[in-house]
């Protein structure tokens, strides 16, 4: 197989990671040295050509090969059975309405998350149950850093440069969890955005940081989900006021309270579309009077229509918590839900 | 035992645009401002509608607003840049 890419001498393992910390190629963690059997392996795995294209950057017309992304997933202890995420997640990065540019570069400081739906998540040994958004397995872990180094190697996105968060999030170093489809009646995520369940998929959002909440005092739908919604509520006025994708992590626990009486995903997003929204004069409440104005009363929604809140099955088996995860700003960039390594719309080879 | 590892990043220099040559004075000039439309551009790109006219000069200063505040401005208003002396491309946050 032939690779394009440059090739750098290290003495050693201790080597390379200053050779790569020095050009500023890393995270700050070590990486797992790129050698070209490494990067082979993850190209043979997905079954494409170091040259394939996964897409052109828009703003600087870069052009995005998979070679690149596969010696950034290497580095970032990526298995080459991973890969076929980490090109499924960076392709539905590039599709215009995720507006990855805008998202990365922002002073907002989100980091990109990605959900991970059908066989893949057994596949990989996906854990989609204890510390689900706290690096709970290898796969998960690896996947998400990945796209932090892709992001940082390819498109230049690094702190300072084109990165320009003002705090950023931990959720920048991995963000990546599976969806508890085993332990729930409920559409997945992939399903909702017409995949069939048999198909693997990846969703990406750019997101803030999870926003924890509790309730283990009811078992009634609605007050449990008045959490949800008041946490959303509560980011609305503290962060952003304009309607865009939320997701909200929802655990078994919970969930069984809400699937017991029948509640499926289309009735939590519509119970939360319909209660997370606020008035324009709270802000004056939260030390934001001067931007009020004239439309105090102005009633704003979280979502502009409940299909853009992400409802997740996912978290450990005991407790009742769980997380809501604000968008970056509102509606300006979209979630992006892609299969992996199959396209379900592409019209027959002609013959 | 030597290591080969592989290049990670791009390998390609962003092409760096040509500063526009330097106008001698802004007397009578048209100037562009390509505003991110933020609720701070009002104020900040008044006062500097203002000052280029009292203290400068400038016979004309056209705002355009971008559609998207996160996103490369729209072909439009780049379109328009041609027909400006100046353009001032800022953030009003």
């Amino acid at each position: 197989m032939q690779l394009a890419s440059k090739v750098h001498q290290a003495a050693d393992f201790n080597a390379v990671q200053e050779l790569y910390h020095s050009n500023g190629w890393t995270d700050g963690l070590p990486i797992v040295p790129p050698t070209a059997e490494a990067v082979e392996a993850c190209l043979e795995w997905a079954m494409m050509p170091a040259e394939q294209l996964i897409g052109v950057e828009p703003v600087r017309e870069r052009p995005i090969t998979v070679e690149k992304l596969a010696i950034n997933a290497v580095m970032a202890g990526c298995l080459p059975m991973h890969f076929p995420v980490v090109i499924a997640a960076v392709t539905a990065m590039m599709q215009p309405e995720f507006l990855l540019h805008g998202a990365t570069a922002s002073t907002g400081g989100c980091a990109v998350m990605l959900v991970l739906n059908g066989p893949i998540r057994q596949e990989l040994s996906a854990c989609p149950t204890f510390n689900v958004l706290g690096a709970s397995d290898r796969a998960t872990t690896a996947i998400g850093r990945a796209l932090r180094l892709i992001l940082i190697n390819v498109f230049d996105v690094r702190p300072g440069g084109i990165d320009r968060s003002t705090i950023g999030h931990p959720g920048k170093i991995s963000y990546c969890l599976a969806e508890d489809e085993d332990d729930s009646n409920w559409l997945s995520l992939a399903e909702q955005n017409d995949i069939p369940k048999e198909a693997s998929a990846v969703t990406v959002m750019a997101a803030g940081a999870p926003r924890q909440i509790m309730n283990e005092w009811t078992t009634e739908p609605r007050e449990i989900l008045e959490t949800f919604a008041a946490e959303i509520r509560a980011n609305m006025r503290h962060y952003s006021i304009w309607p865009g994708n939320y997701a909200i992590i929802v655990p078994q626990q919970l969930r069984r309270h809400l699937q017991k009486v029948g509640w499926s995903k289309a009735d939590v997003q519509e119970f939360i579309f319909e209660r997370a929204r606020i008035h324009r004069r709270e802000w004056a409440e939260v030390g934001k009077g001067s931007v009020v104005r004239d439309r105090g009363d102005t009633v704003y929604p979280a979502m502009a229509s409940p299909d853009q809140l992400l409802v997740i099955a996912a978290g450990g088996p005991a407790g009742g918590f769980g997380a809501v995860i604000p968008p970056w700003l509102g509606h300006k960039s979209h979630a992006v839900t892609m299969a992996i390594g199959i396209c379900l719309d592409c019209e027959p080879p002609r013959t | 035992m030597t290591l080969q590892v592989l290049d990670p990043s791009s390998e390609m220099a962003t092409e760096l645009g040509n500063p526009a040559p330097r106008l001698a004075s802004l007397q009578g000039k048209t100037v562009g401002f390509i505003s991110n439309g933020k609720e701070g551009t009002v104020g900040y790109f008044s006062h500097l509608d203002k000052m280029l006219r009292d203290e400068f000069g400038v016979a004309d200063v056209i705002v355009r607003v971008k559609s998207n505040y996160s996103a490369p401005a729209d072909p439009a208003i780049v379109a328009e840049i041609s027909r400006w002396d100046a353009v001032i491309s800022g953030l009003g946050d």
